[in-house]
């Protein structure tokens, strides 16, 4: 009897009147108790749709942010060169950290410029699932979209404040190259690993509040892991291994390179001495990326109910 | 009878069951002291195999009493919630108004408004921009669509988010008491909405507890108690059914003398 009413939809969704049975569901058993199915004809929302959602609240996202402030969006450039000037004054000038690197300044900017992407982005995630529930609670869609539409508002600044970089690169007259082009596989891959890593925080934080206190201990870990403001050659040889580990460290090195040149940043390659060993990060943001999706979309159906 | 008509919405053993931990371990220090304490866990059961289906062009209504699960079986049809087994169908595009003014950010006019609400609800941006004097138009919202919604009173927020919400495109409703806003006059215009939609041959899954309402315009109901149904059967026979059931229950503490 219910085999009548259902069917194998075409994918203009049209409505089933009769034919065969829905495929991978046997639903003549008692009642069909045992089993849990979901089916939804026509109810799907298209790829370019959630696209288009992400957009909307990104933007919206990104308004907000600013909204009521006098300077407005002047903030989200100002912030990381306060902090920028911070470090030089303390760590370029003071304690002459940039001694062996001939344009330190430029350096450090990128240094600073990508972290505070990675931080920011991570940051505002965490609790962003929760931070929803309204929207969670009263409508069904891709839950996804929420932490996506953040990180890309992240982005947004990322953006804004490689602007700045492009003015320091100008003062510093470093001539512009074609290869610099490979930013752009670059800023891919920071976006990739961010979302994973942003994936995993904010699933976890729906179960785990402390997510939030261990992460903040844990970026700033993180910042002082990374060459942010040193010069990888401070470290030991043991020491440039292991902070290869992290992708950061990776596309932090690879964008100076490109930059500057690899004299002065060296990067995965030239330490581990082994052109092959490039594709060890970025299996690692893949992996952490797949991991990211793997644990969201396990927890996806329950989400509404959990936070 | 209703062999040949099309099926909207078909439920066929839904059952939700909710684990309430007594004591919610939410921090590490909690699984340090108590590391192999598993937190008691109370089953919630909130639905027991519930059966439902409609019709295409039907309007439904789900009456019961406080906590019996009516909100509940409206979620896990529009795919918030997931049953914990049971399966659950749904033919066409679903909307579900479980409560209007979805995503509205206080500090955003209405313009803004509109653009957020209306691309969650699966409007694109061209029905939007489209749509948008006839939004305000029928929220009677034209002269104060640059205020931010902060400064809009209760009354101008739902109506406009009911004229956004109207604009979804949808074949299937859900509707969770939200009609239940406005003054008589935005009430009689949210009537003549609902007149349209069956006149469009739209499905409406409903869940109130305005009886009267059910009984005037729905064509079935079911009555759910205690997450079991206890009666489909046309809106009129159905809301008769639970009226006697809460007379009964009430009257041995209203003797009348």
């Amino acid at each position: 009897m219910l085999g009548e009413h259902c069917k194998a939809l075409s994918a203009s969704g049209t409505r089933p009147r009769s034919g065969a049975q829905l495929p991978g569901a046997s639903l003549r058993d008692s009642m069909g108790r045992a089993e849990k199915v979901s089916y939804r004809a026509g109810g799907g929302t298209s790829l370019a749709h959630r696209a288009h959602t992400v957009r909307v609240l990104a933007g919206t996202e990104y308004k907000l942010r600013y909204s009521g402030s006098a300077l407005g969006y002047f903030w989200s450039i100002a912030k990381p060169l306060a902090f920028f000037s911070v470090l030089y004054v303390v760590f370029g000038r003071a304690l002459r950290f940039g001694v062996g690197i001939e344009n330190y300044p430029l350096y450090l900017l990128l240094g600073v410029v990508l972290f505070t992407y990675f931080a920011d982005a991570t940051n505002s995630t965490v609790e962003t699932l929760v931070n929803r529930s309204q929207l969670l609670r009263r409508l069904s869609f891709p839950r996804m979209i929420i932490p996506i539409s953040v990180t890309v508002t992240v982005f947004i600044t990322l953006c804004i404040n490689l602007v700045a970089v492009v003015v320091f690169v100008a003062a510093a007259r470093v001539v512009p190259q074609l290869d610099w082009i490979a930013v752009v596989p670059l800023l891919l891959e920071l976006y990739l690993f961010v979302l994973g890593v942003s994936l995993i925080l904010s699933t976890l934080y729906v179960y785990f509040r402390d997510i939030r206190q261990i992460w903040e201990v844990l970026l700033q870990i993180l910042f002082y892991a990374a060459p942010v403001i040193y010069p990888l050659q401070l470290l030991p040889s043991w020491g440039q291994h292991l902070a290869f580990l992290n992708p950061i460290t990776q596309i932090m090195q690879d964008f100076r390179a490109l930059v500057l040149d690899s004299e002065q940043a060296p990067t995965v390659a030239t330490v581990y001495g082994h052109s092959a060993m490039r594709l060890v990060p970025i299996a690692t943001v893949l992996a952490i990326f797949a991991l990211g999706v793997a644990i969201f979309k396990s927890r996806e159906p329950w989400l509404a109910e959990r936070v | 009878m209703n062999a040949s008509r099309p099926l909207a919405v078909e439920c066929i053993g839904v059952s939700k069951t909710f684990a309430l931990p007594h004591d919610t371990r939410s921090n590490l220090r909690d699984y340090f002291k108590h590391p192999f304490k598993q937190s008691e866990v109370e089953q919630n059961r909130v639905l027991d195999g519930v059966d439902l289906s409609t019709y295409e062009g039907e309007f439904f209504g789900i009456v019961g009493p406080n906590g019996s699960g009516k909100s509940t079986l409206l979620k896990i049809i529009a795919g918030i919630y997931r049953q914990t087994s049971g399966v659950v169908r749904v033919f066409g595009k679903l909307s579900p108004f479980i409560e209007l003014g979805v995503g509205f950010h206080l500090e955003l006019n209405a313009r803004d408004n509109v653009r957020i609400n209306g691309t969650l609800l699966g409007l694109s941006q061209r029905q939007i921009d489209d749509r948008f004097p006839e939004i305000l138009a029928f929220a009677e919202l034209e002269r104060f669509v640059d205020q931010k919604l902060k400064n809009y009173s209760t009354g101008m927020q739902l109506r406009l988010a009911y004229s956004i919400a109207i604009q979804a495109p949808f074949e299937i409703l859900l509707l969770d008491e939200v009609f239940a806003v406005g003054d008589e006059s935005f009430q009689e215009k949210c009537q003549e909405t609902f007149a349209g939609m069956r006149a469009e041959r739209k499905t409406v899954v409903l869940v109130s507890h305005d009886l009267d309402w059910i009984g005037r315009y729905c064509d079935r109901a079911l009555l759910l108690r205690g997450g079991v149904v206890q009666e489909t059967g046309p809106a009129r026979d159905v809301v008769e059914l639970y009226l006697e059931q809460e007379r009964a229950a009430l009257a041995p503490e209203v003797p009348i003398s």
